[in-house]
């Protein structure tokens, strides 16, 4: 017996107890996949496949819906992606303080930084282009400040699925922009948003 | 009782505090967390954790620092380096054993 009367438990027992502690910290101090990336997968799948119905491949639309109801549909699966990665993030940092916290601070921050300029630039240089290349403009900068963001919190968290689900979107954001709005809508849905969806499931499975 | 029981740390050879330690060591360096965060995810009572954590205060193994936020009162709890060493000690302890128990087994 130890002095806190407890019954002293085998080297077994007790590096399975340092085990189990530790998965159960990481767990709770972890952000939930299910919260942080399947939302945002099921807001790329519904939103840049309505993009690709209105664009097409061949320059015809697959089904009648304009550019603006797509660009809704976008936007409000995007606000409540957020929202509930919003809601995760908040829950995680209520448990520490310190360095990490303000290091999240920073790269929230850095979040905000780069969606703003991104929509400032597009906003002054879309209405310059045909309808088609303002499309993929903005999709295509704001998943170019998404792919950056994604390998850069991998990097300060040390966190490889983060990094490589940011070099993911990178090369299928690049590929989609060298083949035109209609490719790039469809290859960001299929590709992008049910990735981040496996990638979610994936990750909850094993967490 | 094994004969090699006594070169374990008794600090934290008890469960309780053991599980305490493990959870402090998931935080990077430099950061510091919530006592009811703590008590929750160890599932203990505010009781019996303050208990253990002035054990393991005394050890020097963890840091509490009282603060406000607003007027309320609250608790950080973070790990020493000196704690974070102990639990690497006493881990490379328990798995020694278990190498010996396997080897004579």
């Amino acid at each position: 017996m130890t002095e806190d009367g407890e019954r002293i438990p085998s080297p077994e027992e007790t590096l399975r107890v340092i085990e189990q502690q530790r998965a159960a910290t990481a767990r709770a101090l972890q952000p939930n996949p299910l919260r942080m990336y399947v939302p945002w997968g099921v807001a790329w799948l519904v939103g840049f496949t309505a993009f690709f119905l209105h664009y097409g491949l061949h320059g015809e639309s697959y089904a009648p819906i304009g550019q603006m109801q797509a660009l809704a549909v976008l936007m409000v699966a995007q606000i409540v992606a957020g929202s509930v990665a919003a809601y995760e993030i908040v829950r995680m940092s209520g448990h520490t303080r310190g360095d990490n916290q303000a290091r999240g601070t920073m790269y929230g921050y850095t979040w905000f930084a780069g969606m703003v300029l991104m929509v400032l630039i597009a906003l002054r240089v879309s209405p310059l282009l045909p309808p088609d290349l303002s499309g993929l403009l903005w999709a295509g900068g704001t998943l170019t400040v998404v792919a950056i963001l994604y390998m850069a919190g991998g990097a300060l968290w040390l966190q490889w699925p983060m990094f490589f689900i940011g070099v993911w979107i990178a090369a299928v954001n690049g590929v989609g922009v060298v083949l035109g709005a209609g490719w790039h809508a469809l290859l960001t849905a299929v590709l992008l948003g049910g990735g981040q969806i496996a990638a979610g499931l994936w990750m909850w499975r094993r967490s | 009782m094994t004969d090699s029981a006594p070169e374990l740390d008794p600090v934290i050879h008890a469960q309780a505090r053991l599980r305490v330690m493990v959870t402090l060591n998931t935080l990077p360096e430099g950061d510091e967390m919530a006592f009811p965060s703590l008590k929750d995810l160890l599932g203990m009572t505010a009781g019996n954790l303050s208990v253990h954590l002035s054990k393991l205060e005394e050890a020097e193994y963890v840091r509490i620092v009282k603060t406000h936020k607003g007027r309320t009162p609250v608790t950080y709890v973070a790990m020493t380096k000196r704690g974070r060493a102990a639990l690497e000690d006493y881990t490379r302890a328990i798995r020694a054993l278990l190498d010996t128990a396997g080897g004579t087994a």
